[in-house]
């Protein structure tokens, strides 16, 4: 694969000027002399290099553009920008140009305004005149644009369209519908394929009137960031299939709230009309970006729900009223004896929840608190933060130079840390070694110089003892490096040798810490988890694993949520178990009592994402039939057993949160963790020694990222991306 | 012709009444009126030859009007005495002259409304947020 | 009363030649109007556009200016009867604009409803003698939240006018029924949907909605929904009416993209604001 395909290609066309699209990551350090340019006669400094839209925008003069995005490659095809500046004679394309001392732009002159008007008149003379069914409409550059800058009539007498251009459609996807006639051949998909996305699928063909946007050969679009490129397409060619004709955009609200369905905690807008969620948008915080779960699987948040408490009658169960399910649900815990109550928690469970059952499980004298994916007690376990977070921060992974990823595929994982990683890699002339199965990152990582041939480190676990003993061939490049990066995939944690792998890791982190020169605030040893509440539950101190539970054989389980943790009815013969969530699937089928809970869109909730930051989700609709907020739950069966939980509304909750851990009431601030020293302390400790069984990730390819959790599961959009996944994989193109 | 202008140092223009005496006297006589026109609201009206036909008695009419002018007990603001007088005048002459429907002039005994939960174990069950 | 005067000599002047007058009126009381220099210029700049279109053929000088719509009254015209009228009205008359190219707005007191629209209907040059429409806009960050327009219509001149005037919910207005009978319908309507009082309307009372209805339903703070709905009551026997418990959601348009255009400039404040305001609006302030 290429490196760095399109940015150097458009550096050296563009003949010496600097490429744009790396001035947001130098221009900081960069402390040239700074221009003086005037715009409309307002004068602004900047620094060299930066383009004449660039400068603009600093004064708040927005000059209207197509093909120009911030976050992409500059192609300056769309002619869009073109502005006058003073003493030149024809006008310039303002996102290409950089800006030369003393120039004058002039953003809104006759000529500019003529400029524009005449491009405006050459993109619409092939544009269909399909806005009332067209998807885009209301937030359609064109549209707008063409309002704001278009001629307010029309030299257009080809009413039998005799000439129109008209394109065929292409099939690239069950994400991504194309008109492809109402393309305007801005290649901003293209480009993000090529740049973000990394996969070179999509292109031109033909040149002038014939020029086409496709995939050369019949073949789908198939990425983890594929919604993306609807964002991105200023006009409706490529629009949501899923959204297809739902809403106009102009009649939906939006609601700003956090995605749960990985732990990255990716800021998403939730579109919803009239209590029903239409789509999720990205936010600018992710870069814009936002992978095709978080975005397409909010028709999973419809199908699949819990709505009525539910009670085992008979072996079957029967829908009743939430006092049935509440007393039944007391009758089963009532007298229960000491240490006979735990409690599972999934993967979507939010703090409050996680709080409220903990509380509940200890004021009935259970202490055996579980989560999914277990964390390993020995060593300093989860007593210390630094174990379990991604101390470094999800935005600071592009600054390393050289990162290794110790048995995971952040680009199913986490698919915006693996954005992040691509750019490190792209603009930042980053080195990134993998332990673990040969996945597809959509970059190069270090080629092993082994004999056998593998195209990674390796795949087995004391390759990173290795690394630290200096014998394997990578360790000189890692030691050299000057902002090193260890992300270790929360996953293998849960293998038997887990604590150890942990463990190793420290002391490999804290050698390449203390060899290199890297500013005190870089850390180098990074969990990457998976799981949205899983960061939380350590937090607040779900310590136990599922096997403890089954061991304990408790007379009351709680499973919160709980879908992905392995457990049959056999597990527990003698227990009742009480399942509270938003979906049923497999949690709720092993329950004796199901009480419906809220979905993420449903409620106001904490959760903290892998890089320890504190985050809310906001109510965008109410819970469907009679489902509750999850800790509400808790707290009314709380008091119907007797043990009223001191807490009625969300404040006072969020002040128990307070009490337990103060960074989770402070929200978008990463709570950063120290104590690094003596977590490798405690796990020098750790006995055994590391398996020779090799280090595996549960989602390799693509067809294993899209259905991870409950919600997932139930999104019928997301089974048709595995589908198609699969159906590509057998086309072999 | 212009009418000539009568401006002056005023802060606001009065509706009605210009002192809180004769405002307090309107009240008093609208609500004489309504007082008076009670029996021709409930029972049948010899004249209109209908009348509302609605469950509650004289005594309680007499009781719900005594509690909605005691509503508005502690207005002091002269302009919005002078609204609520010119709103209870319109509304009077739409019971009066029967263009108001039953069940909207029922409204103000509010029986069939129940009473919010206050506690959270009734605001879970019922729903409330 | 100055303006009386003036009224009354020119009432009886009975002058022939309307722009003389026109001209006349502008000179005296030049001082007492305000237009802004920004109107000016779009009053200017169209004029001289017009001239130049007519004046310049094609061939010689391509036409290098963006389309606009072309306004094809006389804005002079319009501008000196503006200016004649609040010429003639100075007491009243707070200011004279242009809006939407060609249309001439006179913004009043309140106290000056009647002798203005009493001048316009009556007087030899303006003749407004049709009530075309009355109607309020509620603008609740306003101090006067409501601004009330009576648009008037001069079947001899073929010309209309809007004037505007302001109040708030507590303060009435003159009704207008004495000059135009028109007015009562229009105001009963204003009244119903914003709750503005007239005072002098011989028949205030509902118009539009229905008896027991609460609130007045154009006002910015009136919910969608309303705030009662009436159903079928099993246990009655009868219709009842209850307080909405399920609140109908605003449409609250959306028009911006949920994807920022310039992230990198986020924080940079902008020096001024963008250059899209358009006159009408600065004017307002």
């Amino acid at each position: 694969m290429l490196r760095l395909p399109v940015i150097k290609l458009t550096a050296g066309l563009q003949n010496g000027r600097i490429p744009v699209a790396r001035l947001h990551i130098t221009s900081s350090k960069l402390q040239q002399e700074l221009v003086e340019v005037f715009i409309d006669d307002k004068p602004v400094q900047v620094p060299p290099g930066t383009t004449v839209l660039q400068a603009a925008a600093k004064v708040g003069v927005e000059i209207p553009r197509f093909c120009y995005h911030e976050r992409l490659a500059v192609a300056g095809n769309c002619r869009m920008c073109l502005v006058e500046i003073e003493k030149q004679i024809k006008p310039v394309a303002a996102c290409a140009m950089p800006v030369m001392k003393g120039w004058r732009v002039k953003t809104n002159s006759d000529l500019t305004r003529k400029a524009r008007e005449g491009v405006m008149e050459f993109l619409l003379v092939n544009h269909p005149l399909d806005c009332p069914i067209c998807d885009q409409g209301g937030e359609c550059d064109l549209q707008d644009q063409s309002m704001a800058f278009g001629s307010d009539r029309s030299r257009f007498v080809d009413i039998n369209y005799t000439g129109k251009r008209a394109v065929e459609d292409k099939d690239i996807g069950p994400l991504i519908k194309t008109i492809m006639t109402r393309c305007i051949h801005c290649t901003r998909c293209i480009r993000f394929a090529s740049e973000v996305a990394g996969i070179d699928d999509l292109g031109t063909t033909g040149r002038g009137n014939d020029m086409q946007v496709g995939t050369y050969v019949e073949k789908m679009f198939l990425s983890e960031l594929s919604g993306n490129i609807i964002d991105l397409c200023p006009v409706g060619a490529l629009t949501s299939k899923p959204y297809a004709f739902v809403a106009r955009p102009w009649e939906t609200r939006r609601t700003d709230s956090i995605d749960v369905l990985d732990a990255v905690g990716s800021n998403i807008v939730i579109s919803h009309r009239t209590n029903e969620v239409l789509r999720i948008l990205p936010r600018e915080i992710n870069e814009e970006w936002l992978s095709d779960k978080a975005r397409f699987s909010c028709d999973g948040l419809k199908r699949q729900r819990l709505i009525t408490p539910m009670i085992k009658i008979n072996g079957k169960l029967e829908a009743v009223e939430w006092e049935d399910a509440l007393v039944a649900t007391a009758r089963a815990i009532q007298d229960i004896a000491p240490n006979k109550c735990a409690a599972i928690a999934g993967k979507l469970v939010d703090a409050e929840a996680l709080v409220a059952l903990k509380d509940l499980v200890n004021r009935l004298g259970g202490e055996v608190l579980a989560t999914e994916q277990s964390f390993p007690k020995e060593g300093a376990g989860i007593d210390i933060r630094s174990n379990y977070v991604l101390n470094n921060t999800i935005a600071a992974v592009e600054e390393a130079d050289v990162v290794l990823l110790i048995g995971t595929n952040p680009r199913y994982e986490a698919p915006l840390v693996n954005t992040r990683l691509r750019k490190g890699y792209i603009h930042g002339e980053q080195t990134i070694g993998l332990i673990g199965p040969n996945v597809d990152l959509t970059y190069d990582y270090e080629v092993s110089i082994k004999p056998d041939n593998t195209l990674h480190l390796g795949q087995s676990a004391d390759i990173v003892t290795q690394l630290r003993n200096g014998t394997h061939s990578f360790s000189n490049t890692l030691k050299s490096a000057k902002k090193p990066l260890i992300i270790l995939g929360v996953d293998q944690l849960t293998r038997k040798d887990g604590a150890k792998i942990l463990s190793e890791t420290q002391l490999l982190a804290q050698a390449l810490g203390e060899n290199t020169k890297a500013p005190e605030e870089w850390k180098v040893l990074n969990i990457l988890h998976t799981r949205a509440s899983q960061v939380a539950a350590l937090d607040v101190g779900y310590s136990s694993t599922v096997e403890e539970v089954k061991e304990q054989q408790p007379k009351v389980l709680f499973l919160l949520g709980a879908d992905d943790a392995n457990i049959k009815r056999e597990d527990f013969p003698n227990t009742c178990i009480i399942y509270i969530g938003s979906h049923g699937d497999e949690g709720a089928s092993i329950a004796d009592v199901i009480l419906p809970g809220a979905a993420y869109t449903e409620k106001v909730a904490t959760y903290v994402n892998t890089e320890g930051r504190s985050q809310q989700t906001c109510a965008a609709i109410t819970p469907p039939g009679m489902a509750r907020p999850d800790w509400k739950i808790i707290r009314a069966l709380s008091e119907i057993c007797g043990v009223r939980l001191p807490y009625d509304d969300l404040a006072e909750v969020r002040s128990r949160l307070e009490e337990i851990a103060p960074h989770l009431v402070r929200y978008g601030v990463v709570e950063s963790a120290n104590y690094f020293a003596q977590a490798l302390e405690l796990s020098k400790q750790v006995p055994g020694c590391l398996s020779s069984n090799p280090l595996e990730v549960k989602q390799e390819t693509l067809d294993q990222f899209f259905m991870t959790d409950a919600i997932s599961r139930a999104s019928q959009t997301m089974a048709k991306c595995v589908q198609a996944v699969i159906k590509q994989r057998e086309s072999n193109l | 012709m212009a009418t000539p202008v009568t401006s002056g140092l005023k802060q606001v223009k009065p509706i009605l009444s210009l002192t809180h005496i004769e405002a307090h006297r309107k009240v008093i006589t609208l609500y004489k009126t309504w007082y008076r026109q009670i029996p021709f609201i409930i029972y049948f009206n010899f004249v209109k030859k209908a009348n509302y036909i609605i469950p509650v008695t004289k005594e309680e009419c007499q009781q719900k009007l005594r509690e909605e002018f005691y509503r508005h007990a502690n207005v002091r603001d002269l302009r919005v005495i002078d609204m609520l007088l010119v709103k209870g005048q319109m509304e009077l002459q739409e019971v009066c002259a029967q263009w108001k429907p039953a069940a909207t002039l029922l409204r103000y005994w509010k029986e069939t409304e129940e009473p919010k939960p206050k506690d959270f174990m009734s605001k879970f069950l019922s729903g409330h947020e | 009363m100055i303006c009386t005067l003036v009224f009354v000599t020119e009432w009886y002047v009975g002058v022939c030649c309307r722009t003389d007058l026109l001209l006349r009126g502008t000179e005296v009381f030049h001082q007492n109007v305000i237009i802004t220099e920004k109107l000016l210029e779009v009053v200017t700049k169209s004029t001289s556009h017009n001239i130049k279109i007519t004046n310049t053929t094609e061939a010689e000088k391509p036409e290098t200016r963006p389309t606009i719509r072309r306004i094809t009254t006389d804005i002079q015209t319009i501008k000196d009867l503006g200016l004649y009228i609040s010429g003639c009205l100075p007491k009243y008359v707070q200011k004279v604009q242009i809006n939407a190219g060609d249309e001439l707005e006179i913004l009043i007191c309140p106290d000056g409803v009647i002798p203005t629209i009493n001048f316009l209907k009556y007087h030899q040059n303006t003749q407004y003698v049709s009530l075309s429409d009355l109607t309020a806009v509620d603008i609740p960050s306003r101090k006067y939240r409501f601004e009330v327009v009576y648009n008037l219509l001069s079947f001899v001149f073929n010309s209309r006018i809007r004037v505007k005037t302001y109040t708030d919910e507590l303060t009435p207005l003159q009704s207008i029924e004495s000059i135009h009978d028109a007015a009562n319908w229009y105001e009963r309507e204003v009244w119903d949907m914003y709750g503005i009082l007239f005072r002098g309307n011989s028949d205030l009372r509902r118009i539009l909605t229905d008896y027991g209805f609460e609130g007045h339903p154009l006002r910015k703070d009136f919910p969608l929904s309303g705030f009662v709905e009436v159903r079928y009551d099993d246990e009655y026997k009868r219709v009842v009416c209850e307080p909405l418990e399920l609140t109908q959601e605003f449409r609250k348009f959306e028009l911006s993209a949920p994807w920022e255009q310039f992230p990198n400039f986020r924080l940079a404040a902008p020096e001024e604001s963008k250059e899209k305001d358009s006159p009408k609006e600065k004017d307002k302030k």
